[in-house]
């Protein structure tokens, strides 16, 4: 809990960096028999549930696996399509494994970008003088905090809407961005960041914040 | 505390209402593009809140601060968007948007034959009851120098 | 202001006879205006989804419900509360299909059809067609593409009167002008 995920967008939308912390996600499997009780549509190049709930499968959750073989996107991996095989009455009765789908590289790519012009509309739209970009995005299931930094990179991070002193959590990311993205002579600026030094440091960070955000409460 | 403005959309995008009391900036465009735009951003708020949340989502996108003002959303099952703009010192004001959907919306405009629902709300009785209710909110200052 | 404190506590109740005969008087001078029971049908629904667009919204600022993920949860909100709150009545839920995207509302005593008898003639008239109008106007409003018709007809001789809901699509919202 506490601390979701953290993302670091350069001054040009591009991510230049993404760590998932703490993602549990949750996993349902159960056998079907025909006909499907659930409507699914493609989305996103994946087999999502749009309507229709079943023993804790919920709109919104995509097609894992089916018989235990993988989904990959539209496919299984054996390079069926997956909405034909569940169309399918003999393949019936059919084991299938749904839950929310862990974001593929290409979509935290995309979602960095689409936040980075979101972030400049809601500046452009402010109904008063001299506004920042959004600050903070609150939902009922995460917070959204983001920081700015005079150069322009961002530093996102996605937390528990309970979770405190994130502000401080900010201002430690970006000192350890300095000290060991930029610091070190072998990065290039606004280039993805690859360093080890820099990877534990972070996570040294995030474990700190989760133990004083926690003890806040 | 202060409130700046208000949008109302219908679910295909119209801008069925808009109205500001204490706006201080333009966009620097026309009103049409403005609406395009906060519609849009809007929508895609959504889409990523979504996509990005890391558990199955129920009512989604509530609100941002930026470092001068505070969006309040709140949206219908029906697909009507309410959108607040007020100072970062306001609160949680969903009960406030659900209230004027539920008693000042739907009483003066659904219930009211005359009204379009997807065209621009032109009713006098919903601007003054909706201007009543606004300006009777403990967090609406009329002016703050 | 009477209208804004009238919401919730209203007690003001209209008499259900004169509703029915209202009712009543409005189907027959639509048969007298069109001649042909299927051009009346299709009034009485286009008049009915005109109605849901609008009684949807006074539904949902009431009964603070959530947004039903599941075609079983439609089914008892609209039977169990909207039909309570409007008609008071509550339908019977039953037939479902197998893939659970149909079911059908049985009723035994539907209130718009007290006092009235079908001249000869009028075969292929659905009397209540308001109904599956108002179903599909309201039901539309909360991005739900549903099918809805009269199967069985007190009014012809059946025992009871049965609409049957069948699950097309989920609406989606729309797409702001110049993006995917």
């Amino acid at each position: 809990m506490g601390i979701f995920s953290v993302y670091i967008v350069n001054k040009a939308g591009g991510l230049i960096y993404q760590y998932d912390h703490n993602s549990q996600r949750t996993e349902i499997e159960k056998t079907f028999s025909y006909p499907l009780e659930l409507v699914l549509k493609t989305f996103d190049e994946k087999v999502m549930v749009a309507f229709g709930e079943r023993d804790g499968i919920k709109v919104g959750h995509t097609v894992l696996s089916i018989n235990g073989i993988p989904a990959e996107g539209k496919y299984l991996q054996d390079r069926r399509d997956i909405l034909e095989v569940l169309n399918d009455e003999t393949n019936y009765p059919i084991n299938i494994k749904f839950g929310r789908a862990k974001l593929t590289a290409n979509e935290k790519l995309m979602l960095a970008s689409m936040f980075h012009s979101l972030f400049a509309i809601g500046c452009q739209l402010s109904p008063e003088q001299r506004s920042s970009g959004i600050e903070l995005l609150e939902t009922d299931t995460f917070k959204l905090h983001c920081f700015q930094t005079m150069t322009g990179i961002k530093f996102m991070v996605i937390t528990d809407p309970k979770q405190t002193a994130v502000d401080i959590f900010l201002k430690k990311l970006y000192e350890v961005y300095s000290d060991f993205a930029l610091k070190n002579p072998f990065y290039s600026l606004d280039m993805p960041i690859r360093c080890e030094l820099f990877d534990n440091n972070l996570q040294l960070a995030i474990e700190q914040a989760e133990r004083l955000g926690v003890s806040n409460i | 505390m202060t409130i700046y403005n208000f949008y109302v959309f219908d679910r295909n995008g119209t801008c069925l209402y808009y109205v500001d009391w204490n706006r201080r900036k333009q966009s620097g465009m026309s009103a049409d593009e403005e609406y395009k735009l906060m519609y849009g951003m809007i929508f895609s708020i959504k889409s990523f809140v979504n996509r990005i949340s890391p558990t199955d989502v129920k009512d989604g996108f509530m609100s941002f601060k930026t470092s001068q003002y505070k969006l309040h959303f709140f949206e219908s099952l029906s697909g009507l968007k309410f959108i607040m703009n007020t100072d970062l010192n306001v609160g949680n004001i969903r009960d406030n948007l659900k209230q004027i959907y539920s008693t000042i919306y739907v009483e003066y405009v659904v219930k009211n034959p005359n009204c379009e629902l997807d065209k621009q709300i032109t009713s006098d009785l919903f601007r003054t009851k909706l201007d009543d209710y606004i300006k009777g909110l403990p967090f609406f200052a009329a002016k703050v120098s | 202001m009477s209208r804004q404190s009238a919401r919730g506590t209203d007690i003001r109740k209209v008499n259900g006879e004169l509703f029915t005969l209202t009712y009543g008087a409005l189907v027959s001078q639509l048969m007298k205006d069109y001649e042909n029971d299927e051009e009346v049908n299709k009034q009485l629904e286009k008049m009915g989804y005109n109605i849901g667009v609008r009684l949807i919204e006074d539904f949902l600022a009431r009964a603070n419900s959530n947004r039903c993920n599941d075609f079983r949860e439609t089914a008892d909100i609209i039977s169990k509360v909207a039909f309570k709150m409007y008609l008071g009545i509550t339908p019977v839920i039953s037939n479902w299909s197998p893939s659970g995207d149909e079911f059908s509302l049985l009723i035994e005593n539907n209130p718009l059809i007290d006092f009235v008898e079908l001249p000869e003639g009028h075969s292929s008239l659905n009397y209540s067609n308001i109904l599956t109008g108002v179903l599909k106007g309201a039901l539309e409003m909360v991005q739900m593409d549903v099918d809805v018709k009269f199967v069985q007809d007190q009014l012809k001789g059946d025992n009871l009167t049965e609409l049957r809901l069948k699950f097309i699509k989920r609406l989606e919202d729309a797409i702001p002008a110049g993006e995917d």
